[in-house]
């Protein structure tokens, strides 16, 4: 009996000791750090809008410049409770001011905090985990130039278990990946190799597309199996149409892809509408050659579970 | 048997009636069709913005007229109540009625504005016509963005 207790009490720290090394929240290697370049903000700016992170992290509905006050404080409801968006204002103490571009680096492509904590993925490191140390050092080098906001943005009001940041270190081993989702383009598709890529880069990354227009799993995992075929809203009712050939958007042409992206307006000349409305204003901002290249991407879209 | 053709027509005429009444009391379908004109109506105005369509001032002026009193009659048909069923508005309509109140106004704004910029025989070119619709097509989204709703 006592062996047993003794095997029992071995497996159990075992285990334990695996799920502590399992969930270790990880950061950049030293010679990613090493290799991070100076970082230009103009580049940076166009990382910005393509990335959305005013459409979480501005005020709701704000306009214009008041875009780049980046306060927080957007809610989002989901299954596994309310996240709040933090401040990712320049400011020292409430924003990330403070955060040297190591940090920033690391918040962006590994999920982790300066603090060596996880992130949730409420924020979509996820998908940016695609993107280029080089554009994220020009991200970070564009955001230092952007106003301080002052207060502190609510905490999350998250239930057990969820509210455990260390068990996210599982969940990111199955969902945190920088390898691209779609390898090709679909089969006959006639599409520019270097516009596709761009628009792999630009979806797949920093415009993280799939997060809103891919169903989740029990854990919130994206199901790739069916990449962009459209899924139920995360936050708040309706439903988030698919991109892919074989969905609600199968009929438009790269050009209507492209120009809706540009002025707000479908083929039938309906307007964006709800959670759209902050994206398409921030593809707006893009350069067209960078909408045209969304769009090639998504024509070429292999139908969803051919992935 | 004049008696009978008589009442025969008579009830024809009044089945005539209740269906179109039902149709009148059902808020939704009554939003609904006025929102079609309105993507109808955008659906010329853009295709003349875009150069698809050729443009003559008539044309401009009945894209203008459509959406100037759809925008004025729309908010007539929100009544409590209307919030569930065959529906894209928003629960927030009713939640965030003065919100709700306040984006038509800026429709109405937008449309009256080009009413009166348009005069007798429509926006004389295609330049004057784009510069009256502006405002009216940049209305649509901010209020889609809050009140509306796709399943």
């Amino acid at each position: 009996m006592k062996k047993l207790v003794a095997i029992l009490v071995i497996v159990g720290l075992a285990g334990a000791a695996a799920g502590w090394i399992l969930t270790v929240p990880r950061t950049l290697s030293k010679m990613q750090i090493a290799d991070l370049p100076a970082g230009d903000p103009v580049n940076g700016e166009l990382l910005f809008w393509a990335g959305g992170c005013a459409s979480c992290h501005a005020a709701p509905g704000a306009k214009g410049d008041d875009k780049l006050l980046l306060g927080g404080g957007l809610k989002l409801e989901t299954p596994f409770g309310v996240f709040v968006a933090p401040n990712i204002s320049s400011d020292q103490e409430d924003g990330i001011g403070s955060w040297s571009k190591v940090d920033f680096a690391n918040a962006m492509l590994t999920g982790t905090s300066p603090q060596g904590s996880h992130l949730y993925p409420a924020f979509p490191y996820t998908s940016y985990a695609r993107m280029t140390l080089s554009d994220v050092t020009d991200l970070y080098a564009f955001m230092t130039f952007l106003p301080s906001v002052s207060g502190k943005a609510a905490a999350h009001e998250l239930g057990f278990p969820f509210n455990i940041r260390r068990g996210l270190g599982l969940w990111k081993l199955l969902n945190l990946s920088s390898e691209p989702v779609v390898s090709a383009p679909a089969a006959g598709s006639d599409v520019d190799p270097d516009l596709w890529q761009r628009g792999r880069y630009l979806v797949e990354g920093p415009g993280h597309c799939g997060e809103c227009h891919t169903p989740r799993d029990l854990m919130g995992g994206l199901d790739m199996s069916r990449w962009m075929s459209g899924a139920a809203a995360a936050s708040g009712e309706g439903r988030v149409p698919g991109l892919d050939p074989e969905s609600d958007i199968g009929s438009w042409s790269a050009a209507d892809i492209a120009y809706y992206l540009e002025s707000g307006f479908t083929p039938e000349y309906d307007s964006v509408g709800g959670e759209m409305v902050s994206v398409q204003e921030n593809m707006a901002r893009l350069p067209a050659r960078d909408r045209e290249a969304i769009a090639a991407y998504l024509k070429a879209l292999p139908a969803a579970d051919a992935n | 048997m004049r008696k009978l053709v008589l009442g025969m027509a008579l009830v024809a005429v009044t089945s005539l009636g209740a269906t179109s009444v039902i149709a009148a009391d059902d808020p939704i379908e009554i939003r609904k069709s006025i929102m079609q004109s309105v993507g109808a109506a955008a659906g010329l105005g853009g295709g003349m913005m875009k150069g698809e369509i050729a443009y003559t001032p008539a044309a401009g002026k009945a894209v203008i007229a459509a959406m100037n009193s759809s925008a004025n009659s729309f908010g007539s048909f929100f009544p409590e109540g209307s919030e569930t069923g065959d529906t894209t508005a928003s629960p927030k309509v009713w939640e965030d009625a003065a919100g709700f109140k306040a984006a038509l106004a800026k429709f109405s704004e937008a449309t009256g504005a080009a009413m009166a910029a348009s005069g007798r025989g429509g926006p004389a070119d295609a330049d004057a016509f784009k510069a009256a619709m502006g405002p009216v097509f940049g209305s649509c989204k901010s209020c889609h963005q809050a009140f509306r709703v796709k399943k």
